[in-house]
């Protein structure tokens, strides 16, 4: 808090008063100020999320700190503020910040979830507690659309209750840390915990639950005689760690047999090879954790795996595909024959080569579970098993989902006696020690491709893509897009979304990446570079390019090298300390507490640091509001007044020295022309100015204007019920204003005195709560009009600082003017603003709104 | 790896995931990149080999940022470093070892400006043996 400030409260002294106002007024300063810094940094470690970063572990590690540390103080100087009325806070920080904790340290957090989930019910917030091998089953179901068996995932909880129920997991921690402590052997070990978990019962609940699951299953498909693949589904299985063959998989179980094989399946998160392998990776024994899959066997007519990029000679950009009759297991085994394809990577997958073998078995499910190898009929042992048309099917279904997860794939599939195709399961390939190697010269093989462009526009999903460019104009152009090729178009817009499942890449003209196209590309991970202003002018259509989303250069031809090369890189959502803060950031910034008249507005139900830090932001305001109403030494008066004015924001103020004239210090409220207070005087008067309000013909409250800007998140949010009170701490020379715009405050704090070093303006917003896309262009707006103003703007995500000092008295009040008309001028911007187009459309108005007369900003 | 005219980098970085982050990128921009989680193992690498730029942290387990760096220094005085560590050590760091460092980035950094100060110290290099 500034000197003046201070000097001006030190003048200021309220008759019997319970503590003087200087020093509450200095705790809520510095309670505003911690409150910045906590959203700052929030909304700094969200930005590290986002994929240009490199951050490491220790980052994480000192960021989770810092803000621990910051809402600790921030619940102190708040409990000063209010006399210890909310020590209960302490109770979710602890909560928090112990989860948090647990998460660095690799203490699995085990979320509320239900013991069973069907994989069409599985979304990435569900994937944690289900496993990687179901999490990706359900993403090529639900994202992909591919035809999944069904089936469902007993998930972590499931897992975790079964250890409680039966007291295993110190069990299961002293003999592993035997074994750490080189006392006993693998073997022992291994076999030890084995029998725990084999001779524990499953919990009845879990019992019910899994029953139902597969009546469901079994009822929704009509099919009751199929039996069930039961497999393992580890954290990370089939993603950061391969686990190949580490754990058991059951296959043809029947219904009844699923809860003995459940067990089986847990238990054998304990065998040697499992332990061995988790060691040597540096996987911790509390980050174990088994969740398992369900799936129900298909009655396979031929089945067979495909690779997506021969592992054995990636050079040759070719695919390779194996088939046999009947299961797939010892195919998958490498235990049976079967017929071999080679099949060009490259859209329309042309077939180079056939090799067809004599198949005299076939492995089939029998009757009442399990499998058996049975004889082929004579006419069908020498015949291929797959048509061409099948083949091909296979190959695309093959590069979709390699495209998706942007990782060579081996994919399991069955086709059924009906012809139906069916993707049993997919993991990505691990090929990449040897496509390093045949790249290592990679900058070498670039020189050989002129550059179309480069560093043109802004890229909103990395990645790496060839192909034949198609250039969409209209809904028709989308309808014919070709499969594998790469959109070339004027402007972004959600409506790609119809091809996401086929586009190998994306370049416009125009767009943002905060836009609702960007959120697509993202979840489809389509390698998309935006706003490149000349992608239309130097592409057409056919077109042979590479185009490199990681360092935004577009290539002439199809630089095959570059394309394999991005296999050997991480996918960055895949690593650890990825999913590492995503993880604590769940902790952190998702904001529940919403509304402040709800009865659930309490200290118990913050779930976030981000719901603590509200929660004491609103009540800090009110402490300061309710200062001193009510009986205090036997007298009943107040200190703050309400403002009467034409936009009736309901706006209560507290005079620190001269800020108000007022004939009687009883008043309770005053008009406009009792202000003397030169910042809020500038303010209102840019909140009042004519043309921002002169579209709406009825008199707009202030009630109605915050909804209106709340408007925006409406689609999945309803705005608040009731917006309470606003604030402003005024003297002579200061405000410090608290607005409510949706759900948050947003802080005017401004200094305007004829010291010109002295003068400086702060203004902070804060989006909403919901709908991303639009609050960023709405804050990217904001921060744009800022900075065209002179202001020194900070924009991340969807909230905006900008500060200005140091100018003339006039200049500043021209300042907080415009703060005050651009406050008000968002609220027309709420459901218009549906494209990132229309920023530059609202720039212009606001700039005629400033500088012309009254202008509509429709 | 002094393959013929490819510039050399050594990353040393007690986290993988920096290793993992950078040396794609790196490559991709035409250098020749060598990584070591270990500082041991780094350690013994620059007895053999003199690199063009080294990539270190500062705070690791085992041989620190900053003994590594006196080693290859001592061994190969032309080869610029950059030392790349947490926000919270970073001041401390400049304090004490402004001497023979290129460049100091704080991580988190964004892969844009590791390229940029690798391309810095590279004209550097140039300018040097050119003169």
């Amino acid at each position: 808090m500034i000197r003046q400030v201070r000097q001006a409260l030190r003048r200021w002294r309220p008759l019997n008063s319970p503590a003087p106002l200087t020093v509450l007024f200095a705790r809520f300063q510095n309670i505003l100020k911690l409150n910045n810094q906590i959203l700052e940094m929030m909304a700094d470690m969200n930005d590290k999320s986002g994929g240009d970063y490199v951050f490491d572990r220790q980052y994480i590690r000192s960021a989770c700190g810092d803000m621990t540390d910051l809402v600790h103080t921030l619940i102190d100087n708040f409990n000063i503020l209010v006399q210890g009325r909310y020590r209960e806070l302490h109770e979710p920080f602890h909560r928090i910040s112990r989860e948090i904790d647990g998460e660095l340290e690799g203490r699995r957090h085990v979320p509320d979830m239900p013991f069973v989930m069907r994989y069409k019910d599985i979304t990435v917030a569900s994937a944690e507690v289900v496993g990687g091998k179901s999490a990706n089953l359900a993403e090529l179901k639900n994202k992909l659309a591919m035809p999944v068996p069904e089936g469902f995932a007993i998930t972590l909880a499931a897992f975790q209750h079964l250890l409680d129920e039966n007291h295993l997991s110190v069990k299961i921690a002293e003999l592993l840390s035997g074994w750490n402590g080189g006392e006993t052997t693998a073997m022992e070990t291994s076999q030890r915990i084995r029998e725990l978990i084999l001779s524990a019962p499953v919990p009845l609940d879990m019992q019910q639950a899994i029953r139902k699951a597969l009546s469901v299953v079994m009822k929704n498909t009509g099919n009751t005689r199929m039996g069930w693949a039961v497999r393992s589904s580890a954290l990370g299985e089939d993603s950061e760690h391969s686990f190949a063959g580490q754990f058991k998989t059951l296959l043809n179980i029947s219904t009844d047999g699923v809860l003995e094989a459940y067990g089986q399946i847990l238990a054998s998160t304990y065998s040697v090879p499992a332990m061995i392998y988790r060691r040597e990776k540096g996987i911790k024994d509390n980050e174990v954790a088994m969740a398992v899959s369900c799936q129900q066997t298909i009655p396979a007519l031929k089945s067979g795996v495909l690779f997506t990029l021969d592992p054995l000679a990636p050079e040759t950009e070719q695919m390779t595909l194996s088939a046999a009759w009947g299961l797939g297991a010892p195919l998958v085994d490498g235990k049976m024959q079967a017929d071999q394809y080679r099949i060009m990577r490259r859209y329309p997958h042309q077939i180079m080569q056939m090799e067809v073998v004599r198949k005299p078995e076939r492995w089939a499910p029998l009757d009442g579970g399990g499998c058996a190898f049975e004889a082929v009929p004579p006419d069908r042992q020498d015949r291929p098993c797959l048509q061409e048309d099948e083949v091909l099917q296979i190959a695309q279904m093959g590069m979709k989902i390699e495209k998706y997860f942007r990782k060579p794939q081996e994919v399991e599939w069955s086709v059924d006696p009906d012809g139906n195709i069916y993707i049993l399961q997919a993991r990505p390939l691990n090929i990449r020690a040897r496509i390093s190697q045949m790249v290592c010269d990679i900058s070498d093989v670039i020189q050989d491709h002129p550059v179309i462009f480069a560093h043109k526009g802004v890229i909103a999903q990395n990645g790496i893509a060839g192909g034949t460019t198609f250039v969409v104009r209209n809904e028709d152009d989308l309808a014919r897009f070709p499969a594998g090729a790469i959109l070339v178009a004027k402007q972004s817009s959600p409506k790609f979304a119809a091809v996401a499942g086929i586009v190998s890449g994306i370049i416009t003209d125009v767009g943002s990446p905060t836009g609702h196209m960007a959120t697509i590309v993202r979840e489809f991970r389509i390698p998309t570079i935006l706003n490149t202003g000349v992608a239309t002018t130097l592409l057409t259509s056919g077109r042979e390019i590479t185009m490199d989303a990681e360092q935004n250069i577009v290539y002439e031809g199809i630089v095959d090298k570059l394309c394999l090369y991005e296999f050997v890189e991480d996918a960055f959502e895949e690593t650890y300390e990825y999913r590492l803060l995503r993880r604590v950031l769940k902790r952190i910034s998702p904001l529940s507490l919403l509304d402040p008249k709800d009865r659930n507005f309490t200290p118990r139900a913050c779930r976030t640091y981000h719901d603590i830090t509200r929660f004491i932001h609103e009540k800090a305001v009110a402490a300061l509001i309710h200062l001193n109403t009510g009986p205090v030494g036997g007298k009943s008066r107040t200190s703050g007044v309400r403002l009467k004015s034409d936009i009736p924001l309901d706006l209560t103020m507290i005079d620190i020295g001269g800020g108000l004239t007022t004939d009687r210090i009883w008043a309770k409220s005053i008009e406009i022309t009792q202000i003397q207070s030169k910042p809020m005087l500038a303010f209102l008067t840019g909140l009042q100015s004519g043309g921002v309000w002169s579209t709406d013909p009825m008199a707009v409250d202030f009630k109605g204007f915050m909804s209106s800007l709340t408007r925006t998140f409406s689609t999945h949010q309803a705005g608040p019920k009731e917006i309470g009170r606003n604030l402003a701490v005024v003297s002579a020379e200061y405000a410090n204003i608290n607005l409510r715009i949706g759900y948050h405050f947003n802080l005017v704090d401004a200094y305007i005195s004829e010291q010109m070093n002295d003068n400086y303006a702060y203004f902070r917003f804060m989006g909403g709560v919901t709908d991303q896309t639009r609050r960023n262009r709405r804050t990217k707006l904001i921060a744009i009009i800022l900075e065209q103003n002179d202001f020194m703007v900070r924009l991340r995500q969807d909230l905006v600082v900008a500060r200005i000092k140091k100018l003339d008295s006039t200049r500043m009040a021209e300042k907080v003017v415009l703060l005050g008309r651009l406050v008000a001028f968002t609220r027309q911007l709420d459901a218009k603003m549906s494209n990132d187009g229309q920023i530059e459309h609202y720039l212009l108005k606001f700039k005629a709104l400033t500088t012309g007369g009254p202008v509509s900003a429709t | 790896m002094a393959d013929n005219d490819k510039t050399s980098i050594l990353i040393l970085d007690d986290e993988e995931i920096v290793l993992r982050r950078l040396k794609p990128v790196l490559e991709k921009c035409g250098y020749a990149v060598e990584t070591f989680v270990r500082s041991q193992d780094a350690f013994d690498r620059v007895q053999k080999t003199d690199f063009d730029i080294v990539i270190t942290d500062l705070k690791m387990e085992g041989l620190d940022g900053m003994q590594f760096m006196g080693v290859v220094k001592e061994r190969s005085p032309r080869t610029e470093v950059i030392v790349i560590t947490g926000f919270a050590t970073m001041e401390t760091a400049k304090a004490s070892y402004q001497q023979g460092v290129f460049d100091f980035l704080a991580k988190p950094f964004k892969v844009g400006e590791i390229i940029e100060t690798v391309k810095r110290a590279e004209n550097k290099l140039k300018n040097a043996s050119g003169a």
